[in-house]
């Protein structure tokens, strides 16, 4: 397995915010954590990335990547994973680069901290941003310049550049358009299906979730409710927020 | 006067600087209830046309008529109850509401700003106003006493809508009312703006990227690419047979929960190109899978293609009639 969580537990003075007894996301998976604003999905990637703590929590259990446990490893050994072998995407792009930088300078200083070379930095750049078909010239635009759409492939691009085995994707279509949403969605089946990547997507919103995933798991008020096959948990629910969650979901056609 | 559409829009323009933002728009929003959805993808021009017919930014051309009187040529007094008349609610109320003013002071200013003969008859203590106002918007009464980063941002919605209410408006712009929220909290606030529309027989022009909250709200849609409607016509129809390939691109993108009515992606290539970039011949050429030569070369002007159906597209009839995208299957926004 290639991520394992068990028995992780994310809090704030004692108060639980994220409970989560077992969750895996295997190699070439896509696995869901669902669930309203507040619910503690963001909480949960925090803590996998070793970030909870910054924010003041404190985290419990175990998350092990490749069987190596994260939780309690040291800030400079968990430097060496966090970004290169776990990468992250959050839901606004823009927000994800400084604007005062030119994109390539930011990518190009993420891949050399990560201890590529200046030209093998380069060369990973523009192939990244290629594999996610963006013109390598947009390396010389300022974030301001770029979509959010495309600002968005550029993270997944930075993913990509370091050979990331798994990718944490934090809504990262929330704040999109829904044409540019179904882009985004279609690069990270490619990424599962192409090369293998291990994806835990976090979102609010069902469709979404069904549409991309393999398995899900619903959090509600900090605690997983349900989890299961995608197919199953949507088209015969068990837990009555998962229903309530699916009845949320717009749809397209029209009633009578 | 009470007759004719509650908003009259014909050939409405907005520039800046070189930047056509609205280029030739016309839409009728009739009389309450009754709801238009003006939907496109970022940079379409639909939070523009939506400003404009509420003189948040200034037409460069076009007329504006609203209950027969001509919007763009208010001033004064008149621009004023205009105002009150014509309410907005924004994407994010986390901008609107300003952090350091209680909810209820925040309804009450509004009132203050747009005094109502009815309620000074009724001897209406401002209080009491923002209690019922909160009330109509599913909210409980002593959250007036809250500050905005106390709230949910679903509960913040309900007040910016409430707030748009407090002054008896006949027409609501909803600029994407719903896009900041998650699918739970969205679900409520559509039910709110349904009810309300029965209830205060309200009038709105509903600005969205999203196809999948219309057919509940809106009898009429426009859909908006650079700056001009591509197609227009009533919900149901528009949407079970689309007769632009943008919207059938729309369509095409809505994320489903039920395989069996999932359609096939039609990934449109790259971004709405920068408004001011526009290319010869039909402005969605360069992203259109069903593109013939003629429309690299000729602008398709929009025309009837169904009793109520108008479409700026050379392919028109042929899509209404199920052209698509080769390796897409006919029934693709229709969920029969």
């Amino acid at each position: 397995m290639k991520l394992e969580i068990r028995g992780l537990e994310v809090s704030f003075s004692g108060h639980a915010v994220a409970t989560v007894g077992e969750l895996d996301v295997d190699a070439g998976e896509i696995v869901g954590l669902a669930g309203e604003s507040g619910s503690g999905k963001s909480m949960t990637i925090l803590a996998v990335l070793g970030l909870a703590g910054t924010a003041g929590a404190t985290v419990t259990g175990s998350v092990r990547l490749d069987g190596q446990e994260l939780i309690g490893m040291s800030g400079a050994r968990l430097r060496a994973v966090r970004g290169r072998r776990v990468a992250a995407i959050f839901q606004s792009p823009s927000l994800a680069f400084n604007p005062v930088y030119r994109v390539g300078r930011i990518v190009h200083r993420t891949l050399r901290l990560h201890g590529l070379s200046a030209a093998e930095a380069g060369q990973r750049a523009d192939a990244a941003l290629r594999s996610v078909l963006l013109a390598p010239d947009l390396l010389r635009r300022y974030p301001s310049q770029l979509s959010g759409g495309q600002l968005q492939r550029v993270a997944i691009a930075l993913a990509l550049a370091l050979r990331a085995e798994v990718l944490l994707a934090d809504e990262p279509t929330s704040a999109l358009d829904v044409t540019v949403q179904a882009e985004v969605l279609e690069l990270l089946r490619e990424l599962r299906d192409e090369r293998g990547m291990a994806i835990l997507f976090v979102s609010h919103d069902l469709a979404v979730i069904a549409e991309l995933c393999d398995r899900v798991a619903i959090m509600r008020a900090g605690q997983v409710v349900e989890t299961g096959p995608v197919a199953q948990v949507t088209t015969a629910p068990r837990h009555d927020y998962t229903r309530e969650l699916l009845a949320a979901v717009p749809r397209l056609e029209v009633r009578p | 006067m009470t007759e004719g559409p509650l908003l009259e829009i014909r050939d409405l323009r907005v520039s800046f600087g070189p930047v056509r933002a609205l280029d030739g728009v016309s839409l009728d929003v009739k009389r309450g209830p009754f709801g238009i959805a003006l939907v496109g993808e970022s940079g379409s021009g639909k939070t523009t046309a939506g400003r404009a017919v509420l003189r948040l930014v200034p037409a460069a051309g076009g007329t504006v008529r609203f209950d027969g009187q001509d919007v763009l040529a208010l001033r004064g007094r008149r621009l004023r109850e205009y105002r009150r008349a014509a309410q907005i609610v924004f994407q994010d109320a986390d901008n609107s509401l300003d952090p350091r003013m209680r909810i209820g002071t925040a309804i009450a200013e509004v009132l203050k700003v747009h005094p109502m003969a009815a309620h000074r008859l009724a001897g209406d203590r401002g209080g009491d106003r923002v209690a019922a106002l909160l009330s109509e918007a599913a909210l409980d009464p002593a959250l007036a006493t809250r500050y905005p980063h106390q709230l949910s941002g679903g509960q913040r919605q309900r007040v910016a809508i409430a707030r748009a209410l407090a002054v008896s408006p006949r027409l609501l712009v909803l600029d994407e009312p719903t896009s900041a929220l998650d699918v739970t909290a969205q679900a409520r606030i559509l039910a709110l703006i349904r009810r309300l529309r029965e209830e205060r027989a309200l009038a709105y022009l509903l600005i969205t990227h999203n196809l999948a909250i219309v057919p509940e709200l809106c009898e009429q849609t426009a859909v908006l690419y650079l700056g001009r409607i591509v197609e227009s016509g009533p919900t149901a129809d528009l949407l079970a047979r689309p007769a632009h390939p943008y919207t059938l691109a729309l369509c095409s993108a809505v994320p489903e929960v039920d395989p069996a009515t999932r359609r096939s992606r039609i990934i449109l290539p790259g971004d709405t190109p920068p408004a001011g970039s526009q290319p010869g011949g039909c402005p969605f050429h360069p992203r259109c899978p069903l593109a013939v030569d003629l429309c690299r070369v000729t602008v398709p002007p929009p025309h009837e293609v169904a009793p109520g159906r108008r479409a700026a597209c050379h392919r028109a009839e042929e899509v209404l009639g199920g052209l698509r995208p080769p390796g897409t299957p006919a029934q693709l926004a229709g969920g029969d």
